[in-house]
């Protein structure tokens, strides 16, 4: 789960700097933002225990 | 065994429990900062004062009327003071029934939806619901939340939706032979209602070959859940949640009892009476719940007002979430006649496992000068004679002596009389003091 997680944050540092950079776009921007999204859902799923 | 999420759904229950608190702490910063009705509920609570999980309980309750009121004159229009988030965020409008008094108006952002419809994915996926499956939704798409998060869901998780809104009953089970749809969503009631509706267009619902089906709002009592597997030839399973708080609980394989999507929720089963001890296994309580992902409408340690069973947290299916064996029904569905306790789902139950000649009913409560008096309304299957529908009416009263401790008089009404319900059925209306 470790591993899972590093590569959810990992999306998360991305899709945050896709965001910045579209935001004259925004349809780039949008989709941007329903990837972070579902990433805040998949951090929720994936909780560490200790 | 497969799951939805493998990893939370077989946490030991310590581990939940303290990803539960941690996820309730944050819920609680957010809302206390984001939403005006919980910056007046918390302004004496200090966040960090919160260190163990019995200190859960020196939050004070959310009731519904409370959202009523938070949301009357309150800018912004519609959500008032119950908005988490920025007004331009909110993607869809949805409302409560009413059944209890005024809607409330429920904002969900798209995060907030999606949140919803992942605790959903929990609920289809432990109902057995698969990606082989043509899911047919019989209900209005329209402002009220119903079996939209089902549609969502059963998309996310690989299913074929076939939205079955804007039909009337006939359309719907046309449409679901023309598509061999092998899947349904509904109200128990309309689902055997869809059956019925089969049966008088020359059509036996076992044909349809409907494989799995889930219910929801309204009360699932064993024997309608198990006649409804009989008349479909179909495994039947339940569900619970509302409008305010999502789905928060499902039937897996086993069939006994509802798994609680944790660590979704934080769920408290409470004394009816004292509203502040948690109750053991087997026990009757009040469901207090708290959506712990939803930031678009925070809603914390809401009192749904329905009473459960507390079930064990072990399950032959393997997950380790906390189970609501029963769901019992609403506090204020419990009434006294004539001085006894009486519950319509017990009348439910007996309809529902020994008069399968009864195709609809309906419980009046009157009072006559100073008594109570209970008519329990009839529709006897049209095939019966008028001698025979006489003589299950006959039955049933006495039936409903034994069961409740209250005698009833049982009227015969023509077929097709009594109101239908797509919805929430209002089977019973007690018209004391209304006149």
């Amino acid at each position: 789960m470790d591993e899972i997680r590093n590569e959810i944050m990992n999306i998360e540092k991305s899709a945050e700097k896709l965001k910045a950079l579209a935001k004259d776009n925004n349809a780039i921007r949008k989709n941007a933002e329903i990837i972070l999204t579902f990433l805040y859902i998949l951090k929720f799923i994936t909780p560490a225990t200790d | 065994m497969e799951f939805w999420n493998p990893y939370t759904e077989t946490l030991p229950r310590e581990k939940l429990q303290k990803i539960e608190f941690s996820y309730f702490k944050n819920l609680l910063a957010y809302a206390k900062v984001n939403s005006r009705l919980y910056k007046d509920k918390l302004k004496g609570i200090n966040i960090e004062d919160i260190k163990t999980f019995d200190d859960i309980k020196k939050i004070p309750f959310t009731y519904k009327e409370e959202l009523r009121k938070w949301q009357e004159d309150v800018d912004p229009f519609p959500y008032g003071g119950l908005l988490g988030i920025d007004i331009t965020n909110v993607s869809t409008f949805r409302q409560t029934s009413g059944t209890t008094g005024k809607p409330v108006y429920v904002p969900e952002s798209y995060e907030s939806w999606q949140w919803r419809i992942e605790s959903w994915c929990h609920i289809l996926y432990m109902a057995g619901f698969r990606p082989r499956h043509r899911v047919f939704l019989p209900f209005g798409y329209n402002v009220y939340v119903a079996f939209w998060e089902a549609h969502y869901a059963a998309e996310k998780i690989g299913c074929e939706v076939v939205p079955g809104g804007a039909l009337d009953t006939k359309g719907r089970v046309n449409k679901i032979m023309e598509l061999k749809a092998n899947a349904m969503c509904g109200t128990p009631t309309y689902l055997l209602n869809i059956a019925q509706e089969a049966v008088s267009m020359g059509i036996d619902p076992k044909s349809l070959g409907i494989e799995r089906a889930l219910g929801a709002g309204e009360p699932l009592p064993e024997a309608t859940r198990k006649r409804i597997e009989a008349t479909y030839n179909c495994k039947m399973f339940d569900h619970i949640g509302s409008t305010e708080t999502c789905g928060f609980a499902g039937m897996c394989e086993a069939q006994e009892g509802l798994h609680i999507v944790e660590p979704f929720f934080l769920i408290e089963l409470l004394d009816k009476d004292t509203l502040s001890k948690e109750v053991s296994e087997g026990e009757l309580g009040v469901i207090v719940i708290t959506p712990l992902g939803r930031r678009s409408f925070p809603v914390i340690r809401f009192n749904t007002n329905d009473v459960a069973i507390k079930g064990p947290s072990t399950c032959a299916c393997g997950r380790t979430s906390i189970k609501l064996m029963e769901i019992v029904g609403r506090v204020d569905d419990i009434s006294k006649i004539r001085g006894v306790l009486f519950s319509p789902k017990t009348v439910e139950q007996l309809i529902r496992s020994e008069f399968p000649e009864v195709v609809e009913y309906e419980l009046v409560v009157t009072r006559e000068d100073i008594m109570d008096k209970i008519t329990l309304r009839m529709e006897a299957d049209p095939k019966l004679g008028k001698d025979e529908a006489a003589e299950v009416a006959k039955r049933l009263g006495e039936r409903h002596k034994i069961k409740t401790n209250l005698s009833c008089k049982v009227v015969v009404e023509p077929a097709g009389t009594l109101p239908r319900y797509d919805l929430k059925a209002k089977r019973f209306k007690d018209m004391r003091g209304k006149h």
